[in-house]
């Protein structure tokens, strides 16, 4: 596949995720708008899309029309964190290059919400809203240099299989 | 070269399904509010079960494929789980959110309502509607752990590099 070819499917993959995230994150502000407007049934209805993935407990969570947010400080600041890792996307990697970030970089952004977290659950410190907010963001920065990676890497491999197919076939036909 | 094709059911249903075992059990299934946990984890266990069939060697895409697989396998155990576990899951939801409103913490009005409400039997509309929005956000999040297991457990195969540089894989046609 030609170098214009793989930019041109990591930037609609680029496109898409950052459609997809700008959805998901006005989303989370969605339900608590609605909530506080008195449409209860909508409202449930996101919150319970987010509760496979968040505890949602009321107090972890930042307040908007004065309900809470579909999802918990942490998760938040994760998904304004991948939204800030789309950003920087084009400026670190650009389009025309596929590479995974490497383990000790992912470790190292990683362990600022490992700490808090765990310190959290065993009881050592209760970190504010905040805090929870900004490790959470630290750590959704670098993922969507994995998301996107995957995915290009994986549309692109199943493009070369079925040009390696029409290959064949052209192949066999002249033949 | 003819590369041999990954197997990724297996390692996917495997760890799909401890995932969505420690998500579906009441407490454990907390794990997943530290950024899907469990997910995540079971996506990157996968690639590491497939790591370990295929010599280590794999791309990108591989791990997305076997993470998406195994968040989708994660979400059904789940959901599966979650109907002999539901007023028992309800009953611990409503006990929790009673401390958190004990420490001062404002609690949604209508939050009674919507426990009680879910604490009778589950119809299978809402039952398909669950399983069709947690397969969703898990297979995204399996997508992401399973990259991350690449990265983590893999020993990377060259990734798509345009013509004009090749690798010598003989992958290009």
């Amino acid at each position: 596949m030609s170098r214009s070819g793989i930019s041109r499917t990591i930037l609609v993959l680029y496109l898409l995720t950052a459609a997809g995230t700008a959805i998901w994150l006005s989303a989370i502000f969605l339900a608590p708008a609605l909530a506080g407007r008195g449409s209860a049934g909508a409202a449930r209805l996101i919150y319970a899309a987010f509760s496979p993935v968040c505890h949602q407990v009321p107090g972890r969570c930042f307040t908007f029309h004065g309900q809470p947010l579909a999802v918990c400080g942490r998760c938040l600041g994760i998904y304004m964190g991948f939204a800030a890792g789309l950003v920087l996307y084009p400026f670190v990697r650009g389009f025309s290059k596929l590479e995974l970030p490497s383990a000790r970089v992912f470790l190292l952004l990683t362990l600022p919400m490992a700490v808090d977290g765990a310190a959290g659950i065993l009881g050592i410190w209760a970190s504010p809203i905040r805090v929870r907010f900004v490790t959470g963001v630290v750590w959704g920065t670098v993922l969507p240099f994995f998301f996107l990676t995957g995915l290009a890497d994986l549309l692109l491999a199943r493009r070369r299989k079925v040009a390696r197919t029409l290959e064949k076939i052209r192949v066999n036909n002249v033949e | 070269m003819d590369k041999q094709k990954p197997e990724y059911l297996r390692p996917a249903l495997i760890a799909g399904a401890i995932a969505g075992v420690l998500s579906g059990l009441p407490f454990v299934s907390a794990g997943n509010c530290l950024c899907c946990l469990w997910i995540v984890g079971g996506a990157a266990l996968a690639v590491n079960l497939l790591a370990k069939n295929t010599g280590g060697v794999l791309t990108s895409g591989d791990g997305a494929i076997v993470g998406a697989l195994t968040g989708i396998v994660a979400a059904v155990v789940d959901a599966l789980m979650s109907i002999p576990l539901r007023p028992f899951n309800m009953e611990l939801a409503r006990r929790v959110m009673g401390k958190v409103s004990e420490f001062g913490y404002d609690m949604p009005s209508n939050l009674d309502g919507f426990l009680d409400g879910g604490s009778g039997i589950l119809s299978p509309g809402w039952f398909l509607l669950g399983l069709f929005l947690s397969a969703a956000v898990f297979t995204v999040v399996g997508v992401l752990g399973g990259v991350i297991g690449v990265s983590l457990f893999a020993k990377k195969k060259p990734q798509a590099a345009p013509p004009s540089a090749p690798q010598g894989s003989g992958d290009a046609a």
